[in-house]
C-alpha cells in the first residue's frame, strides 16, 4: 500500500520523531510506513489521515505496492 | 525504571540463578534451583512492569508476535525430533529385572551386555531439555531479527 504521509508531513513541517510522538508511535514506525515496510492499522491509519485534517484515501492509496 | 536499569538486574538475577544452580548441584538439591528459578522469572516480570522508557507501539508488537509464532512452529517440530530420538534409547532398553540374589552357580561379577548400566538417565533428559531451550532463545533471536529487518527496524533514515 503506497502512501503520502511524507508528502504530507513536509506541508506541515513536521519531523518523522515530531509526527511519531503526536500520533503515539516511535519514529521507525512512520519511517516503516513513509517506505512501504509495514502497513499500519486501521486505528493508526485513521489517526494519521485525523492528524492532518484529510481523508484516509487521501493518504493510503489501496491496492498499489 | 530504564531499561538500561533492568537489563542490569537481569544480568544479576541470571549470575544468582547460576549460583543457585551450582549450590543445587552440590547440595544434591534440584528444588532450590526450580524454586529460585521460578521466584527469579517473577521478580523480572515485575521489574519489566516498571520500565517506562521503552515504547512498544504497533509495529514492534507485531514483529514481537509474529517472531514468538514462528519460533514455536519451529521449535516444536525440534522439539519432537529430538524426543522421538531420546524415546528410542527409552524403548531400546530391556526391562529392568528386579534386584535379587543370583541364580545357584550363576557367576554375578559381571554383568550380560544387553544390561543396561545404571546412569542417571533423568540428568541427560534435563540437559537435552536445556539444550533444546537455549535453541528456542537462538530461534525466537533469529526471527526476531528477521522481522525487524522486515519491517523497517534499522532503516535508514533520510531526514
Amino acid at each position: 500500500m503506497k502512501n503520502n504521509i511524507k508528502v504530507y508531513r513536509a506541508m506541515h513541517n513536521l519531523t518523522q520523531e515530531a509526527l511519531a510522538s503526536e500520533l503515539g508511535v516511535t519514529r521507525q514506525t512512520i519511517l516503516a510506513i513513509e517506505k512501504g515496510k509495514y502497513d499500519p492499522s486501521l486505528e493508526l491509519a485513521f489517526k494519521i489521515a485525523r492528524f492532518f485534517g484529510v481523508h484516509l484515501e487521501d493518504i493510503f492509496m489501496f491496492g498499489e505496492k | 525504571m530504564k531499561h538500561n536499569t533492568f537489563y542490569l538486574i537481569a544480568g544479576i538475577v541470571g549470575l544468582i540463578e547460576v549460583g543457585l544452580f551450582w549450590l543445587s548441584v552440590e547440595w544434591r538439591n534440584p528444588f532450590l534451583i526450580m524454586g529460585g528459578f521460578i521466584i527469579g522469572i517473577l521478580i523480572l516480570y515485575a521489574l519489566w512492569r516498571t520500565v517506562t522508557d521503552l515504547k512498544m507501539d504497533e509495529r514492534a508488537l507485531l514483529i514481537s508476535e509474529k517472531a514468538k509464532s514462528r519460533t514455536l512452529e519451529v521449535f516444536w517440530v525440534l522439539f519432537f525430533a529430538v524426543s522421538l530420538g531420546t524415546a528410542v534409547f527409552g524403548f531400546a532398553t530391556p526391562l529392568r529385572i528386579p534386584h535379587g540374589p543370583p541364580p545357584p552357580g550363576m557367576n554375578v561379577t559381571s554383568l550380560p551386555h544387553d544390561l543396561p548400566v545404571e546412569r542417571p538417565f533423568l540428568g541427560y533428559i534435563g540437559i537435552v531439555q536445556l539444550i533444546l531451550l537455549v535453541s528456542l532463545i537462538f530461534l525466537y533471536l533469529g526471527f526476531r531479527i528477521y522481522y525487524a529487518r522486515k519491517y523497517g527496524d534499522w532503516d535508514e533514515d533520510e531526514e
